[in-house]
């Protein structure tokens, strides 16, 4: 393809996906379209653990203590002096006058989740394999007992309730664009490579001159900063957050997206992140009538099992399957898979 | 703050020490032998505790009856587990395991939300092990003083069946190196499934100690005393069955005493205390107290 | 005693034996030598039961009344339990048992307590170093110390037919020799060994019988004096010019 079709068909995705978005908030009622924006709230949050987990090798838990730190931060942010007056009396000064919009209010939720991820990551990504996924679920913890703690900030265990519903469908997908559009860059530049290489070989990376631990912090941050949007978009959605908001259970919800999808693979984990969160939401009303709570979980669990017994690599491997190769009749597909262990 | 109060604030903590360090051998075990971090664990213990309950209210069995129905219960679903979800993956990344033992978890839990709802339930012992044992300085129930008693039973029965009997040198051979233990006569997968077995049986037996302690058990019970006995594994040295009860009796006095001796508006870090002592533990130490070279490091 | 048959083995994506076929007979010391990566150790992996040959057979009869049977579809622990005992490379004492423990490990399969007592202390008198270290953690030993514990726990489960891989590996020169006249000793007493070395030069000069792999191929057999004196083995193995 060359740059001028490239821009074209660039524009194109742009328009039809407008028209989508549009058509789609104007279409369907106000709980399908809730539906459609945590589609797309838990593809930002799938893609992004993917840098961590996948591309660079480091099993973290962390995510959902990052959108807890991302959702409260912009609700506070976003939320009205008057309110704060009410509903959080010993806020400091400083926070109780601000009155951010909800952009800058997001974008900052996702800078102090990666500043954090920075100093907690140069310690704790020393850690190897699941030793590292246990300190990162550990960090979930601690971030938790902060946010029923500090209930001058937070309001305790109450948590933050009645936020405006700012997250609508335009926001959301804005930020899934962006998030594919760095994860997909990434992982086609030197750095994304860079990456690649410590997974696979982490002594070698080090001897060709690579600093691993900076790498491995900047992949965690990464990843810590679109959880902390896709958190504020998460509590702007549901208008709610609490310090049990965001649990282990959201985590492991998260790496099943990453694992079954493929570790390493973009498409993999959002288009896994579609199916379940579709599922979930169909199987939701099923358990309900049946009186069965719990089945959808115990389902999505044993698929995770069934899939690390016999497709240990996911659906897709590290691998970007062409979805658009159907359009060229003439060109025979490769077979996306890289097979399964012998 | 009186001398009765810290006693009494070290006896919680040695009981709590107990009911951890009986996990962190289950723990240390299975790592030991398969290099799994098994997260389902705390589930086990979980249905340690159900199980309990069942065989006390709902078949009326007496309680060292009950006691054995645990350990068989806890031990076989321990067995179940390592065969169906364990085996098939061995030789996998150590993190495919650890996901696998996620699944397990998540699973467990929600068979028991579904069985029995997410509701807690109260856990009543018989009469005798709530009445009063008075030691002069501080009062104690008879229940406080069996689970202490119990743990330190069982932990001395383990370290004899592990460095003297043939099975147990077995087992440490088989966590060295399965091949050469497979070129000694050692059938290696009964020896993980004899691992499986013990550690959760142990952890079903401190289900039972924690659901007679506190009264109440939950489904989603074995999560957060799972995960701690993970760290105090950790403390001890992952792989080492000295260090999970060294470990186990560290943690469990510290929790409590940060709690009781910390002003008030401090007890409820008591989690991020905890975690944040794992992480320290983890960079500053990472063999832990007793163990061996391990591989935490990257 | 051991009869393989055009054994084939994979491993990993490798096709590590291409059909090799070799006989040891009863009270021999038979010698496999060959370069690094020849398939020497995958030989002795696949007769104790560790690889799966992919075709071929391995019959093995323990006495000469005995009828033989197929080993190559047998568990590590029933060829263990067969009569057949593995020193694998690289020593491999288990390094967080005693070495009373891992003379006892040895031992695993047998249930006659006072006889394996009073073999672990026949053995402590031939090699008095398993004695004066008995409670000492495997990994403590130095390197001979290892090799004379690894042996008398091969020598302990009472096999008949004797793996050593690569036993003279990294040992000074008099260890060495000591490990081959005790090798020369198990002969005399009437056992039987396989033996893979790099040392070829001392594993020829004891060898009954010896082999050469090359590629995972036998290319060449013959009593240890003859292959000595081969020219084509005198240039690849001996250092010869």
């Amino acid at each position: 393809m060359t740059g001028g079709t490239k821009s074209v068909m660039a524009a194109l995705t742009l328009v039809v996906a407008s028209a989508l978005i549009y058509g789609a908030i104007h279409a369907f009622d106000p709980y399908t379209v809730s539906i459609i924006g945590f589609v797309g709230v838990n593809i930002i949050l799938a893609v992004s653990l993917n840098i961590t987990n996948g591309y660079i090798g480091l099993f973290s838990l962390g995510h959902p203590a990052f959108m807890t730190i991302g959702g409260y931060l912009s609700a506070i942010l976003v939320m009205a002096p008057e309110r704060k007056a009410v509903m959080l009396k010993s806020l400091p000064d400083m926070l109780v006058t601000q009155h951010w919009p909800f952009l800058p209010a997001l974008l900052a939720g996702g800078l102090l989740s990666a500043a954090t991820a920075v100093i907690v990551g140069f310690p704790v990504l020393r850690l190897r394999g699941h030793y590292l996924a246990v300190a990162t679920l550990g960090l979930i913890f601690i971030v938790q007992s902060f946010a029923v703690n500090l209930s001058g900030i937070t309001r305790g265990a109450l948590g933050l309730s009645g936020l405006s519903a700012l997250t609508n469908l335009w926001w959301v997908y804005l930020f899934v664009a962006l998030t594919i559009y760095v994860c997909w860059q990434l992982k086609h530049s030197s750095l994304g490579r860079t990456m690649l290489a410590i997974r696979e070989n982490e002594l070698a990376a080090s001897c060709l001159g690579i600093n691993v631990a900076r790498t491995r912090v900047l992949a965690f941050a990464l990843g810590a900063f679109f959880a902390g949007i896709g958190g504020g978009l998460w509590v702007h959605l549901v208008t709610l957050i609490s310090p049990n908001s965001f649990t282990f259970l959201m985590a492991f919800q998260l790496v099943v997206m990453v694992v079954l999808g493929g570790t390493g693979s973009i498409t993999g984990a959002a288009i896994v992140a579609v199916i379940l969160t579709i599922s979930t939401e169909f199987l939701r009303p099923v358990e309900e009538a049946a009186g069965l709570f719990g089945a959808s979980q115990m389902i999505v669990a044993v698929v995770v099992l069934l899939v690390l017994i016999f497709r240990p690599t996911g659906l897709f491997g590290t691998a970007e399957p062409d979805l658009f190769a159907w359009t060229r009749k003439f060109t025979r597909r490769p077979d996306p898979s890289h097979g399964s262990q012998p | 703050m009186g001398s009765a109060y810290i006693l009494s604030q070290i006896v919680n903590g040695v009981i709590l020490g107990s009911m951890y360090a009986l996990i962190a051998i289950g723990f240390t075990m299975i790592y030991g032998i398969v290099r799994l971090i098994n997260f389902a664990h705390g589930d086990i213990f979980t249905m340690g505790a159900f199980t309990t309950l069942a065989s006390l209210a709902l078949i009326g069995l007496p309680f060292p009856v009950a006691l054995v129905v645990v350990v068989l219960t806890g031990a076989l679903f321990g067995v179940v587990i390592e065969r169906i979800a364990f085996r098939p993956m061995r030789g996998a990344p150590q993190v495919t395991g650890f996901i696998a033992s996620l699944a397990v978890a998540i699973i467990l839990e929600n068979l028991l939300v579904m069985t029995i709802s997410a509701q807690p339930r109260v856990f009543l012992v018989p009469e005798y092990l709530n009445r009063l044992v008075s030691t002069g300085v501080i009062t104690i129930r008879v229940i406080d003083l069996a689970i202490v008693a119990l743990a330190i039973v069982l932990m001395i029965a383990l370290v004899f069946f592990v460095h003297f009997t043939k099975v147990g040198i077995a087992m440490r051979a088989t966590a060295e190196n399965y091949d050469v233990a497979r070129l000694m006569g050692i059938n290696i997968d009964r020896m993980i499934m004899l691992a499986f077995a013990i550690g959760s049986g142990l952890a079903a037996v401190s289900g039972l100690m924690w659901g007679s302690k506190y009264g109440q058990i939950s489904p989603f019970m074995g999560l957060l005393p799972g995960l701690k006995a993970f760290v105090a594994a950790v403390i001890g040295g992952v792989g080492s069955i000295p260090g999970a009860v060294v470990g186990g009796y560290v943690l469990g006095l510290s929790e409590v005493l940060f709690v009781g001796l910390l002003p008030p508006e401090y007890s409820g870090y008591r989690n991020a205390f905890v975690f944040g002592a794992l992480i320290v533990v983890l960079l500053v130490m990472p063999n832990g107290l007793l163990g061996r070279n391990t591989e935490t490091r990257a | 005693m051991l009869r393989i048959e055009d054994v084939h083995v994979r491993r990993g994506g490798t096709h590590a034996l291409r059909g090799i076929s070799m006989t040891v007979n009863a009270g021999e010391i038979v010698a496999l030598i060959g370069a690094n990566g020849a398939g020497k150790t995958t030989t002795l992996a696949t007769i104790s039961g560790l690889l799966r040959p992919e075709s071929g057979t391995l019959s093995y009869a323990r006495c000469a009344e005995a009828a033989p049977i197929d080993i190559g579809r047998m568990r590590a622990e029933q060829i263990v339990q067969a009569g057949i005992s593995h020193c694998p490379e690289g020593r491999q004492v288990f390094a967080a048992l005693s070495v009373t423990e891992n003379l006892r490990i040895g031992a695993y399969l047998r249930h006659d307590r006072a006889a394996i007592d009073a073999d672990i202390a026949d053995l402590q008198t031939q090699f008095p170093i398993l004695r004066t270290r008995a409670n000492v953690p495997g990994d403590r030993l130095s390197g001979g110390e290892q090799m004379m514990l690894v042996i008398g726990r091969a020598l302990i489960s009472r096999p008949k037919l004797l793996l050593l891989d690569e036993p003279s590996l990294g040992l000074a020169p008099q260890l060495v020799e000591q490990i081959f006249d005790i090798l020369e000793r198990l002969r005399r007493e009437g056992m039987t060994i396989l033996l893979v070395e790099q040392n070829a030069a001392m594993a020829l000069d004891i060898a009954d019988r010896a082999y050469v792999l090359e590629a995972g191929k036998i290319v060449l057999e013959g009593t240890g004096k003859d292959l000595a004196g081969n020219a084509d083995v005198q240039r690849a193995y001996l250092g010869a010019a």
